[in-house]
């Protein structure tokens, strides 16, 4: 079996962002890049079904030389190889450029099915999964918590508002990954030290033949606005206490 | 043979008295005896050599002939207990002086007197007969406090629950050792009845004796003399010959191993050094281990000390250090047997062939594995040096870095390391947060300081860490020592992926504050976390960081002891100090924190049952702290109720894990309105009553 999982690069989500001066995006000192947790159940769910049926797992992943930290981490939990689409041309691209770099790399290699993240961390779009499908033309589960593969389709459980949905698609199709579909595996070291030697196939735009145009274009990064402070409610007794929350909740919380 | 009479004055006894025909048939008795001990002792060499890695344990001999000595000689550690010390020394000191009084007698008989030269007269006889008699009788005694205590009070640590440990060899070995003396009592006895001498009385157990044979007469008590002799000298023999097959081996090997002991600090490990090129890592199979963590196995004498004080086996889990270092030797004994067979055949004595089981689950269940807290109690205690703790992190290393196999809330745990290096996975530029408002300076801002204060990951992200910090930086500040942090610089110590197994992890993470701490030229640090403090003190040094140590409390000591702060608030209520494994067993810090509390007005101290070198793990170390514990009872729970009981209002701590264990201990019993536990620097803070100045 072909498998294929697509990996994000992305800040810790612990990380502290501060957004550049002049909002052009969000400045990189100190921050501790992994690999986004969607897309690790994504990778976790290839190796599993690799255990099960045999084949091999390819990584593929978009982003700047950094991101080949994020590759190597999958290849630590046991895929086999990696494609590393690394192009400045490509920096800034939106969901949809990535989608078609992610295809033109994904075409060019053998395919059953093809894992990804429900959705990035960091932008939070959920969309590149979907367009992928779309763009090789295959179907699509995707927010998937649960997967059976059996020979030449797939059962899927997808949760929607209060129930469960159960899909079946053949293959080869797009699974998004979401929470709860595995616990992803820690990589061993005899794990870390073979994946430094694991094969990354490092290919830019031109390489893959891809020309998409940016649909979309981000106009500027703003931080959130700094919370206001806590109040502590200060009283002699409980009854001081309590009226003064009542004020505060009626008067500047305007809730009561 | 030429006969001597003896007199009063020229006081002795006839050698061989009565038996001198059977001379030469004891010497070949004898030959044969030590040849069946020799075989037995050559078997086990090959066991010993057939399995294990090479390590390095002879050197530094000096050291090693201490230990010997205050050891094995003295018996220091087994006297540590009064009923299984005295028991053991009577047996071990009575051997000691019958095995150089028979050794004097025979060179006397064998070399001196031939020459002519017999010592053994007058006044020296009568005290060697003295002390020979008193000395077997301690034996005896020895040997009757082991029955009744194996077989009639039946202590917990002679066994594992409700299993009792007995075999059969244990009951024979003692009944061997009584017999062996109280034959030598009547052979005495009736020779004494016999020769009459009047100064026998000297050989007090033999005389009292005699009193029974007295009205036999002669030819009858010769006869009975002859054969109780061969009797006693058969059951001697037999004694010899059966050592080396037996636990009476514990004679040769657990001495060995005194002399074999780590002479590192304890508990601590050999760094893995090759991460890049080697397939496994830690112990998975015995063979893994090295020739002296196996022969430790075999020095193990099941007395079950260690058992004792386990915080694992006595909060119902089924970790117990003794069964784990016994089943560690049951398997040695068969692949051992295995490997001695193929070395006979000539091929390697590699232990290879069927498929050997797994120390990681099979030899050791792993809910036995992850149950230690690396508490150190049974290391501590173990009279016969045995190391567990080691094993026990090389066991954990195979789980973890060569099979990543093991617990998910771990595996979070060294995840939120690695990223954010902080075992909660806060963001690692909130490191310095709670320092914002006291005006500490960082090494950045002025490395030109005395001390670092390396506050470590709970200091820098507890909520209750947070405020030993404050309390500490404060003390410091209004004694006027220049010190600094590293802010963000700072990192992880590591403690809990190398305990938890993860030295991969822990050597990343060691190397980056060594980094640092290199970088600003550090050379005094101070830290509040013991776990923090063991690492820097003990193990960086092994990757390049030679840094001068010290624990708050040692420096608090300091501080009051030279009157640079001044205690004056009295701070009441009774007061119970809960020792920190790894500042008490592990660093030998157990007087500067109780100085410290004595030194506050109006502290009454109270001391739990178990304190000092026998204290009552947390159940925080060995990366516990981490990890769900849900077999048997809590830990920390039970600790808190040996605090409870001192009727104490406060815990007094010197650790941040304890400190949240024994705070959730005190929610889980339900008394948070009467109890609180507190940092040794929050009591001195309060107690320097500077707070006002300080805001
Ligand atoms: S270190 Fe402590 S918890 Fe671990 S086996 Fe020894 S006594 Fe038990
Ligand atoms: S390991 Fe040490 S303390 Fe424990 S039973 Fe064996 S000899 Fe005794």
């Amino acid at each position: 079996m072909n498998i294929v999982a697509c990996v994000k690069q992305v800040p810790d989500t612990e990380a502290q962002i501060r957004v550049k001066p002049d909002g052009s995006g969000i400045d990189e000192t100190g921050i501790k890049w992994v690999m986004n947790a969607y897309d690790e159940y994504g990778v976790e769910e290839a190796l599993r079904l690799k255990e099960k049926h045999g084949g091999d797992v390819t990584i593929v992943s978009l982003g700047p030389a950094r991101s080949l930290e994020a590759i190597r981490t999958a290849l630590a939990m046991g895929a086999d190889k990696g494609i590393h689409i690394c192009d400045p041309a490509l920096d800034g691209a939106d969901a949809y450029v990535t989608a078609s770099a992610l295809a033109a790399a994904i075409k060019g290699i053998p395919f059953d099915v093809i894992f990804c993240g429900q959705r990035a961390v960091d932008d939070d779009a959920g969309q590149v999964g979907a367009m992928l499908a779309e763009l090789l033309g295959i179907p699509q589960v995707t927010v998937v918590t649960k997967l059976e593969v059996n020979g030449a389709s797939i059962r899927a459980t997808k949760p929607v508002e209060g129930a469960q949905l159960l899909i079946e698609s053949p293959l080869p199709c797009v699974i998004t990954a979401q929470k709860g579909l595995n616990e992803p595996r820690y990589a061993s070291l005899p794990g870390i030290m073979k994946a430094k030697k694991k094969p990354v196939d490092v290919k830019n735009a031109q390489a893959l033949g891809v020309s998409a145009e940016a649909k979309l274009k981000v106009l500027k990064f703003v931080p959130p606005p700094a919370r206001p402070p806590g109040k502590i409610i200060s009283g002699d007794d409980a009854v001081a206490k309590a009226s003064q929350l009542v004020g505060l909740l009626r008067q500047e919380a305007k809730v009561i | 043979m030429e006969r001597v009479t003896f007199s009063v004055g020229n006081e002795g006894r006839q050698v061989f008295w009565n038996v001198h025909d059977f001379e030469w048939l004891l010497y070949a008795f004898s030959v044969v005896a030590l040849a069946i001990f020799a075989y037995g002792l050559y078997r086990r060499w090959k066991m010993w050599t057939a399995i294990g890695k090479p390590e390095m344990r002879i050197d530094r001999i000096g050291e090693r002939l201490k230990a010997l000595f205050v050891n094995s000689l003295l018996q220091l550690k087994t006297f540590r207990e009064l009923y299984p010390g005295v028991m053991h020394g009577l047996i071990f000191f009575g051997f000691l002086v019958l095995f150089i009084g028979s050794a004097v007698d025979a060179v006397e008989f064998h070399i001196t007197e031939p020459f002519g030269f017999a010592f053994l007269r007058g006044r020296f006889y009568l005290v060697f007969s003295f002390l020979m008699d008193l000395f077997g009788l301690f034996i005896f005694i020895g040997i009757m406090l082991a029955l009744y205590r194996r077989y009639l009070l039946k202590p917990d640590r002679l066994g594992y629950r409700e299993e009792r440990d007995n075999t059969p060899d244990d009951a024979f070995a003692l009944i061997l050792i009584a017999l062996i003396v109280a034959t030598g009592f009547v052979v005495e006895a009736l020779r004494i009845s016999v020769t009459h001498s009047p100064w026998e009385y000297w050989s007090f157990g033999g005389w009292v004796l005699a009193e029974v044979f007295a009205g036999a007469d002669v030819r009858t008590a010769e006869m009975f003399h002859r054969i109780l002799w061969w009797l006693h000298v058969f059951i001697s023999l037999l004694f010899i010959a059966y050592i080396p097959y037996s636990r009476l081996l514990h004679i040769l090997t657990t001495p060995a191993n005194h002399f074999f002991l780590s002479l590192k600090p304890a508990g601590s490990l050999e760094p893995i050094r090759d991460f890049e090129t080697a397939e496994s890592f830690g112990a998975g199979r015995l063979e893994d281990f090295t020739w002296k963590q196996i022969f430790d196995a075999d020095a193990c004498t099941r007395c079950g000390r260690c058992q004792d004080g386990c915080p694992a086996y006595l909060s119902g889990k089924p970790l117990s250090p003794k069964k784990l270092i016994q089943d560690i030797k049951t398997h040695w004994l068969d692949r051992a047997a295995i490997a001695g067979k193929q070395s006979s055949g000539g091929g390697e004595a590699s232990g290879a062939g069927e498929p050997a089981k797994t120390l990681t689950g099979e030899v050791v269940d792993l809910h036995e594995l992850w149950a230690c807290t690396n508490c150190m109690y049974c290391m501590e205690h173990c009279p016969s040096a045995i190391e567990h703790v080691p094993k026990v992190v090389n066991m954990r290393q195979y789980k973890v870095l060569t099979e990543a196999d093991f617990a998910p809330e771990l595996q979070l745990t060294y995840r939120n390391m690695e990223n954010n290096s902080n075992p909660w996975g806060i963001g690692a530029h909130l490191r310095a947060d709670w320092a914002k408002e006291l005006g500490i300076k960082t090494l950045a801002e002025d490395p030109a300081v005395e001390y670092l204060f390396y506050v470590g990951c709970s200091g820098s992200f507890d909520d209750r860490g947070k405020k030993v910090s404050v309390a500490f930086a404060r003390i410091l500040q209004a004694a006027g020592i220049k010190f600094g942090i590293l802010g963000t610089e700072e990192g992880c110590c590591g403690d809990s992926a190398m305990r938890g197994g993860n030295e991969y992890l822990y050597q990343s993470l060691a190397q980056a504050n060594i980094e640092v701490m290199n970088r600003y030229g550090v050379k005094k640090i101070i830290t509040t976390c013991p776990h923090g403090y063991n690492a820097l003190k003990k193990d960086y040094p092994n990757f390049g960081g030679n840094f001068e140590v010290y624990h708050h409390t040692e420096i608090i000591a300091e501080l009051i002891a030279k009157g640079k702060i001044a205690l004056k608030k009295p701070v009441k209520g009774t007061f119970t100090y809960h020792d920190s494994c790894f500042l008490g067993r592990y660093n030998d810090i157990y007087e500067q924190p109780r100085t410290i509390l004595k030194a506050v007005p109006g502290v009454k101290l109270a001391e739990m049952e178990r304190t000092l070198s026998q204290s009552f793990c947390c159940g925080a170390g060995g990366a516990r702290m981490w990890m769900e514990e849900d077999i048997g009872e809590r830990i920390n729970d039970m600790r808190t109720d040996q605090a409870i009981a001192t009727g104490a209002g406060t815990i007094a701590v010197a650790c941040p894990f304890c400190l949240t264990m024994l705070s959730d201990g005190i929610k889980d019993r339900k008394r948070e309105e009467s109890m609180a536990a507190l940092d040794i620097a929050e009591i001195v803070w309060k107690a320097m009553d500077r707070d006002a100045a300080a805001t």
